[in-house]
């Protein structure tokens, strides 16, 4: 047909057309310039760019207007408009898509992938688009496709509303204004991609970060649902838990408030039809498979998927929740519109299933571990209660054996005979023995429960060494060993849990004199070493060979060495260490076979000394009582006031420390062992360096007029209540701001 | 000496006879009960002068039958003795607050008793 006529028909030879042809290619050459620059430009949209392509093509086709339609499946739909394409227009074509077919311009044009025009859209007999043409009036139309990648993905058109068909030079620039346009959204869908990736990237770490932050499992099912609903653009969703012991799943957590349906979803699920198998969605999920339902309305009928359809679902996408191929549960998100979820949010919702299913193992294996210690402390309570128990049981008897023994071997009724003696001691001794075996398991068991506390009091270490010495001599003497105690000069008091203390060391001591070979010879010694108390006892035994050297430690172990004439209890270096570890220091042991070993500890000295003489340091209080739960009751009276404590258990260790220390005061106790209280009140007011410190006396001797006459300051009779000791220390002269919280009572 | 009356709540048999064949050969005059509840018949009938008596007791225990002996109206200078279990550091803690005079720890060492017995009686002299 005249009317047709095909594009790049030659106008060459031409001059005028040259010098077209040339100005042609400079406007093109400006007009991509400003496409490029317009791409090149920050925060440039798409529409922005296509634009400036139609409204060049227009003025440089000398066309009347121009507009771009983008394909959409089976159709071309109108995107964009040049400045005079009349509304009414703009508003049909986009109802009114165009196909495929020959009947437009634009369905050959995209058919045969070349660019095209009509002279006369009037007067084209295949043409079938006049209702567009009514509304738009145009009479030429031209048309370029947008091919990229190989398809055909819209189509630039330009018209004149006379008839008035396009030369050449149009036929070009046309088909490159459309080429570009192609770039354009090659361009822009990349950024856009980008854009939306690096978005659900970002939602995807935010969601990660969120799960990772809570070890409550249910909490880690609510974030990943609340991340997978963001990052699906959904309107809702539920998590179900999978149960691998039953198969059974059981709906965890759900968007917004829906506990009726929660109820439902549970009904459904508990439908005897369908036991334990949660219908298509268990299917899916125990097969490790995505489930897409772009329509609940369409599907055969499932008990679940029927309860979500009448609760408004429409569409929905369910993700199995698997780690290391084990199937932990099933996230499901939902849409009340039908159309199903786009392939690369199936792929966001698999990567957020990925990463979340850690957090929610670590969730469950952290519940686990409560729920294990929560027993185990259970367990642990059993376990002290029954060794309470068990040595309260044991003990009643070996009170037995060991009284009516001592009666015999006291010749309280009557001689002996040597084998009856022999025999006896046999008795009372085997007695003593399962006793220390007996306290020692119960002090092991009170250190592994955390319930061994320790009691430091200012002590003599030379006393505390010599006390050891003296219960191990006579067995030493026994055998010929010779045993020594050596204190550095320099090493005096130190604070820290006397009877602790001589434990270890009586421990240590025993140990030496047992391994020790007749007319051997076993040394303790004491030093300070900086700022620490190292307290060495040295054997001439036969030695302990390296690869015993840790296993003696361990309960029930003894040195397989010789011949042992006595029976530790195995527990003794075990139990010593774990008082050294309680004190903060150190037990260790060097030896050489055939030669002898040391077992030595450290514990870092205390620093009792520096007295209560300002330098805002509270004064210094001593209190002194041969009993500890008297000492322990006047502590917790003065937890909180403003003084310091320390303790001396007789009126010897009270009298070195008043003399050492300084305190600004003293509790006092009349009955004491070695030097009386009465005793300790002279001397401390005879000495003109403590005449003035003063003295309240708390005692069960009843001797008021005696305790004030011979200088006590105050004289209380136990028991004693708080506000009675307080009371009477306020009056004596230490200060004592009130003390906060009720008032622990003495008995009446 | 003496011939004080000395009263022995304990309610193991061998523990008992240990005590009260000790406290004998020692010259006192020994009364026994084997519960609390009996130890307060046997204190308001035989007026003792010192009570020994074990913190564990079936139906009411020491602590109780000591406050009982209190209210009662036995006379507050007779000595009360807990008998308590060694390394039950919170036996002796309890039993100082229960308001007992003094205490002897088990297993009890016949030396020590008659000891400590002794100097309780010498030091409730008014």
């Amino acid at each position: 047909m005249a009317d047709q006529t095909t594009a790049r028909s030659s106008t060459a030879g031409d001059s005028g057309g040259v010098d077209r042809a040339l100005a042609g290619t400079r406007d093109l050459a400006v007009a991509t310039e400003e496409i490029l620059a317009a791409l090149g430009r920050a925060g440039a949209n798409s529409g922005e760019i296509l634009d400036i392509v139609i409204e060049r093509a227009v003025r440089l086709c000398r066309a009347h207007a121009g507009q771009l339609h983008l394909n959409e499946g089976d159709v071309y739909r109108l995107s964009r408009g040049s400045s005079l394409v009349p509304d009414a227009f703009r508003r049909y074509s986009l109802d009114h898509p165009i196909a495929r077919d020959r009947r437009s311009l634009m369905g050959r044009v995209v058919a045969d992938r070349t660019t095209q025009q009509i002279g006369d859209v009037l007067a084209d007999p295949e043409y079938g688009r006049q209702d567009l043409q009514r509304l738009s009036g145009f009479r030429t139309l031209m048309c370029a496709p947008m091919i990229l990648h190989d398809e055909v993905v819209g189509a630039l058109s330009v018209w004149r509303l006379e008839v008035e068909p396009f030369d050449d030079q149009h036929v070009e620039l046309l088909s490159a204004f459309a080429a570009q346009a192609a770039i354009v959204l090659r361009q822009v869908d990349l950024t856009t991609e980008l854009e939306s990736k690096v978005d659900q990237l970002e939602t995807l770490r935010m969601v990660g970060q969120a799960v990772t932050e809570t070890l409550d499992p249910d909490e880690v099912l609510s974030r990943i649902l609340r991340g997978a609903v963001e990052i699906a653009d959904a309107d809702g969703g539920f998590v179900a838990a999978y149960d691998d012991a039953d198969g059974s799943m059981e709906v965890r957590v759900l968007t917004g408030d829906q506990d009726d349906l929660l109820a439902r979803l549970e009904a459904a699920i508990d439908d005897p039809e369908t036991p334990n198998v949660f219908g298509r969605f268990g299917t899916a999920a125990i097969q490790g498979e995505l489930l897409a339902i772009p329509d609940l309305a369409q599907e055969t009928t499932d008990p679940v998927v029927d309860v979500l359809l009448a609760d408004g679902w429409r569409s929905l996408v369910g993700i199995p929740l698997q780690r290391e191929g084990a199937l932990l549960g099933h996230l499901v998100v939902e849409r009340s519109t039908p159309g199903g979820f786009a392939a690369d949010t199936h792929d966001a919702l698999l990567t957020l299933a990925a990463q979340s299913t850690a957090a929610l193992v670590n969730a469950r294996l952290f519940r686990e571990l409560q729920t294990k210690s929560a027993e185990l402390e259970v367990a642990s309570r059993h376990k002290s209660e029954f060794l309470a128990s068990m040595s309260h049981e044991l003990r009643t008897p070996l009170n037995a054996v060991i009284g009516f023994s001592e009666v015999l071997l006291d010749r309280l009724f009557g001689e002996l005979n040597e084998r009856q003696d022999e025999y006896v001691r046999d008795i009372h001794n085997s007695g003593r023995h399962l006793l220390e075996l007996l306290n020692e398991i119960l002090d092991l068991s009170k250190v592994e429960a955390g319930q061994m506390t320790l009691e430091p009091t200012v002590f003599r270490v030379t006393d505390a060494l010599e006390y050891a010495a003296s219960l191990v001599r006579e067995r030493a003497a026994r055998h010929g060993i010779r045993l020594s105690v050596e204190t550095a000069p320099d090493v005096g008091t130190v604070s820290a849990d006397e009877l602790r203390f001589k434990q270890v060391v009586l421990n240590l001591a025993s140990n030496a004199v047992k391994f020790t070979p007749d007319g051997g010879a076993v040394d303790i010694r004491a030093e300070v070493l900086a700022g620490e108390l190292l307290v060495t006892v040295t054997d001439t035994g036969v030695g302990i060979p390296p690869e015993d050297r840790e296993r003696i430690f361990e309960s029930f172990q003894q040195g397989g060495r010789g011949v042992a004439r006595e029976e530790g209890t195995g527990l003794g270096l075990t139990l010593s260490r774990r008082i050294v570890d309680l004190f903060g220091g150190r037990l260790w042991l060097e030896s050489q076979v055939d030669v002898g070993s040391t077992f030595g500890f450290s514990i870092p000295m205390g620093t009792p000394s520096d007295a209560g003489d300002g330098k805002g340091q509270h004064p210094l209080l001593l209190l002194v009582d041969d009993d500890r739960a008297s000492l322990d009751l006047v502590t917790a009276y003065l937890e909180g006031a403003p003084v310091r404590l320390v303790r001396a258990h007789d009126g010897e260790a009270a009298l070195r420390c008043l003399a050492t220390d300084r305190p600004a005061g003293v509790v006092l106790d009349i009955r004491l062992p070695k030097i009386d209280g009465w005793e300790v009140l002279s001397h401390l007011r005879a000495d003109p360096s403590t005449a003035h410190v003063p003295v309240v006396i708390v005692s069960v001797v009843d001797e008021r007029t005696r305790g004030l006459e011979e200088g006590a300051n105050e004289y209380l009779t136990k028991p004693v209540s708080r506000d009675e000791l307080v009371g009477a220390l306020v009056r004596a002269g230490l200060p004592m701001t009130p003390l906060t919280g009720a008032g622990v009572e003495g008995a009446p | 000496m003496t011939g004080e009356r000395i009263l022995v709540v304990e309610d193991n048999p061998l523990n008992l006879k240990l005590v009260r064949d000790v406290l004998d050969a020692a010259g006192y005059d020994v009364v026994s009960a084997t519960s609390g509840e009996e130890g307060l018949r046997v204190a308001a009938e035989r007026t003792p002068d010192l009570v020994l008596m074990d913190l564990q007791l079936p139906g009411i225990d020491g602590t109780e039958t000591l406050h009982r002996l209190r209210r009662d109206g036995m006379a507050p200078d007779v000595p009360v003795v807990a008998v308590t279990a060694f390394a039950m550091a919170e036996d002796h803690a309890r039993a100082e607050r229960a308001g007992f005079d003094a205490y002897v720890e088990k297993p009890i060492s016949v030396r020590s008793l008659v000891h400590q017995v002794r100097q309780l009686l010498d030091g409730r002299v008014s």
